[in-house]
């Protein structure tokens, strides 16, 4: 006889509607705590102990990583453009190029992804390791709302400090563009630093670090989001944490699309 | 300080873990709640405590009162030192955030450690700390606020008989000392003799048994015997789902 339950149809209907389920409770969590988050910052209802606290941790902790990661990619892209352009008489353009590639895409973006992998990842993994060993329901007991004294001090530090991370790091990029491209095409350096000043706007250097902000504010509140919902035991604080980096990727990549989409289409 | 839960209904999933529970703590009172693990002893602690919301019923206690809870598993905050355990509610809670001086918390802190027979380990954290000693700096910061209401979480779970004993004291010295209405669940037979002066027993979300320590020993409840004497024959069967 034939069982609906049992075809290969339906299984993968079933498994396609928990994945949609599960992406629907995420979103309404991470909205919720959103709005909290904003409710206590707005009303400037803030622990600054713990605002500079955190802080310390988005701007020192990955501070390294973020560095090596643009000035790798900016080091990378310098290779691969400065001798194409100066084979083609475009000497004058490749500190232009790297100023507009770096400013307004590459560092705010790779910044973002460092900013993921070393303060991100460690945020959920806390607070899930906070939630699953009672700490966050101690804390409530205790009368101290989780939300004011967890999440808001790491949204607010996020959203000042990555574009610290952002300036510093773009800067360092843009340092290793200028040495490669003189390495490999022989671009003297005050050429090369003549045509970058050529490439950086003041409103792309506002908008580049509107979007950090934006970057900042979103790692840091779905990983904490991600952690502080987190159930269970040692499994759920690996799935918490992993959930954390491929939300926080997916919301990067949406927000840059959002910012591309008003500012340069 | 009275707690008085009325009616008490807690469901998940469509299945009433907690059933019209109703009982009264007075003051300088302990009530022991004994039951088969899964029969909704931490989810009336947790609702009791304001971690989970209830379904019906009523929970009444001053409003005035702070509720204090030790955790069964201590949860410290694993990043800050004993000292900063102790003293977080003092500093971090928005009503007494301003409230002490430097003085007075480091003061109020060694007070509540000597309370719990630990002094000297301010700077320490809570992976330095022996079981044991985790349970009593729990003590210490559930009672930072001298709070009338103390709820115990399985105190003496995975603890040595000695250390039990000795924690079981405390359990008792701190009602004394702070005349708190306090709700202990456990399993140990020895934390209801030496720190219980009532009990319910729960099955299933339902209070099965009410009664004084001597009268759940006598065994003249049926569940009450099983319990007491461990038997897996009896009107309670072991959860399985």
């Amino acid at each position: 006889m034939f069982e609906l339950n049992k075809t290969l149809t339906y299984q993968g209907f079933l498994l396609l509607w928990g994945q949609i389920k599960e992406f629907l409770i995420t979103l309404g969590l991470i909205g919720s705590d959103f709005s909290r988050v904003l409710a206590y910052t707005l009303s400037f209802k803030v622990n600054f102990k713990e605002v500079i606290e955190q802080s310390k941790r988005f701007a020192f902790d990955s501070l390294p990583i973020s560095l090596t990661i643009v000035g790798m990619t900016s080091a990378i892209i310098a290779m691969q453009l400065a001798p194409e352009l100066a084979r083609q008489g475009g000497v004058d353009y490749i500190g232009t190029l790297s100023a507009l590639v770096m400013v307004r895409e590459l560092s705010a973006v790779m910044s973002g992804f460092a900013i993921i992998s070393m303060v991100g990842s460690s945020f959920a993994s806390e607070l899930a390791s906070m939630s699953v060993t009672e700490q966050i329901n101690a804390m409530q007991v205790l009368r101290v709302d989780p939300v004011e004294y967890l999440i808001v001090p790491r949204f607010i530090a996020g959203a000042l400090f990555m574009p610290v991370v952002f300036v510093i790091a773009g800067t360092f990029g843009l340092v290793c563009s200028g040495v490669v491209s003189h390495i490999t095409a022989e671009v003297s350096l005050l050429n090369y630093v003549t045509s970058l000043w050529h490439g950086l706007y003041i409103r792309d250097i506002f908008i580049a670090l509107l979007k950090s902000s934006f970057f900042g504010g979103t790692i840091a509140l779905i990983s904490c989001s991600c952690g502080y919902s987190t159930r269970g035991g040692a499994k759920e604080v690996g799935l918490a944490t992993t959930k954390a980096v491929v939300w926080s990727f997916l919301a990067i990549a949406m927000w840059d699309f959002i910012f591309a989409s008003i500012f340069y289409l | 300080m009275t707690l008085e839960v009325k009616n008490l209904v807690k469901v998940f999933d469509n299945k009433k873990v907690l059933n019209n529970i109703s009982f009264k703590v007075e003051s300088g009172q302990t009530l022991g709640v004994v039951g088969f693990s899964g029969s909704g002893k931490s989810t009336l602690l947790k609702i009791i405590s304001g971690i989970l919301p209830k379904d019906e019923g009523e929970i009444i206690y001053p409003k005035e009162s702070d509720i204090a809870m030790a955790f069964q598993y201590s949860a410290l905050f694993d990043f800050l030192n004993v000292y900063d355990n102790i003293s977080f509610p003092l500093v971090e809670r928005r009503d007494l955030r301003g409230k002490y001086t430097k003085e007075e918390i480091s003061k109020i802190v060694s007070e509540k450690l000597k309370m719990v027979g630990l002094e000297g380990i301010e700077d320490k954290f809570p992976s330095e700390l022996s079981g044991g000693m985790q349970k009593r700096v729990g003590f210490a910061r559930a009672i930072v606020t001298n709070p009338q209401i103390i709820l115990y979480d399985e105190p003496t779970a995975g603890l040595d008989p000695v250390t039990s004993t000795m924690i079981e004291d405390y359990i008792v010295q701190l009602k004394k000392e702070l005349n708190a209405s306090c709700v202990v669940v456990t399993h140990q037979l020895s934390t209801i003799k030496r720190a219980v002066d009532y009990v319910i027993m729960l099955y299933q979300g339902n209070i099965v048994f009410n009664g004084s320590v001597a009268e759940l020993l006598q065994g003249r409840n049926e569940y009450a015997r099983q319990f007491v004497s461990a038997s897996i024959q009896g009107p309670m069967n072991i959860a399985t789902k």
